[in-house]
């Protein structure tokens, strides 16, 4: 009787342990459905598969460095890593660049032309920010606001009423954006008809853009804070 | 004594690999069931000190009153009134008078063991 008391405590107790794992589970991740249509999987099935493809180019990459690191004499070693760090750099955004792209300039709506009472036209880093978000959708390399080069941390902020880029003051208008692609007519045709120009447009600016053949970006002088990297301990 | 706890550890467990998930609108059903499941355990232990466990009242209970609170859940949805809120609230304070029954009996024992000792 007493063993039939105990089993049955048991079993008790392993239905409520069930019962309060699984209600644990959900209230702390609860189920997500998955509501995505047919077209949108292939398009994100389009997408893992194009950084499936980039991800094995990188490993190539490394693979060829390391082999080159390794397979041939200090000196040759040493070549390679130089040659990997102005890469890098390069990358990172820290040496000047040069080649084909588009300019855009920002200025206010000319006044005389529209009458005295149009309020006074205000940036806001919004605006800049959702420009650079559809340059970089419209496949732009690299850029450069104002003579300050973007990088992946430059920050755009609005102090005191003017706008800063790489903690520098914009200077006053035109602001011009010089922007590096591949293809610069595709690039010039897209932004011009991009919702971002219209909300400078929306705002009272006048943008214009222009497809150059030579522009020249400047480098990020700035110093690069790191913060969540570390360097690799050396093992084998 | 151990192996209702053992097999509480185990049914922890088994609830955690089965990465069993609910819907969220169940969720509110499995909690009130949690609540009847520990009430009736509660009472179980409290019975068991009192001397006048059952086991027949037991299994029966733990059934029937995880059946009956989400009924009473079920039904206050298609109602519209938050009855859910009824069960909870029985078996909170039954819960809580269960745990202090159980208290008085364990520091009473202890107080009869130490006279004897």
């Amino acid at each position: 009787m007493k063993m039939n008391r105990q089993y049955m405590l048991a079993f008790v107790a392993l239905v409520l342990g069930m019962m309060l794992s699984v209600q644990f589970q959900t209230a702390n991740n609860p189920i997500e459905r998955d509501t995505r249509d047919i077209w949108e999987l292939r398009a994100d099935l389009e997408e893992e598969k194009k950084r499936q493809q980039m991800l094995n180019e990188e490993i190539r990459k490394n693979e060829d460095l390391l082999h080159q690191y390794s397979s041939k004499g200090q000196e040759s070693a040493n070549e390679a890593m130089e040659q990997a760090l102005a890469d890098l750099k390069k990358q990172a955004g820290l040496t000047e660049i040069s080649g084909q792209g588009i300019t855009i300039t920002i200025e206010p709506f000319n006044e005389g032309l529209v009458g005295g009472d149009t309020p006074v036209p205000h940036l806001y880093p919004d605006m800049l920010r959702r420009l650079i978000n559809e340059l970089n959708r419209y496949d732009a390399l690299e850029m450069s606001i104002d003579g300050q080069r973007v990088v992946s941390r430059t920050p755009i902020r609005e102090v005191n009423g003017s706008i800063y880029v790489n903690n520098e003051p914009l200077s006053s208008f035109p602001i011009e954006i010089n922007v590096l692609t591949d293809d610069s007519k595709k690039l010039h045709q897209k932004i011009i008809a991009s919702p971002a120009i219209e909300d400078f447009i929306r705002e009272n600016f006048y943008v214009e853009a222009a497809v150059s053949d030579q522009i020249m970006l400047p480098a990020y002088t700035e110093p690069l804070r790191v913060k969540y990297m570390k360097q690799v301990k050396e093992d084998s | 004594m151990w192996l209702p706890v053992l097999s509480l550890i185990i049914g922890l467990f088994l609830g955690y690999i089965s990465e069993l998930r609910i819907p969220p609108e169940y969720s509110n059903y499995l909690s009130i069931a949690v609540l009847a499941a520990l009430d009736t355990l509660f009472g179980g232990i409290r019975a068991q000190l009192q001397g006048t466990f059952e086991d027949k009242v037991f299994i029966s209970g733990f059934f029937f009153n995880i059946l009956l609170a989400a009924a009473l859940a079920y039904l206050g949805v298609h109602l519209g009134i938050d009855l859910y809120l009824a069960a909870i609230f029985a078996f909170g304070v039954r819960l809580f008078n269960n745990i202090a029954v159980i208290r008085r009996l364990i520091i009473s024992k202890w107080n009869d063991n130490r006279k004897k000792a």
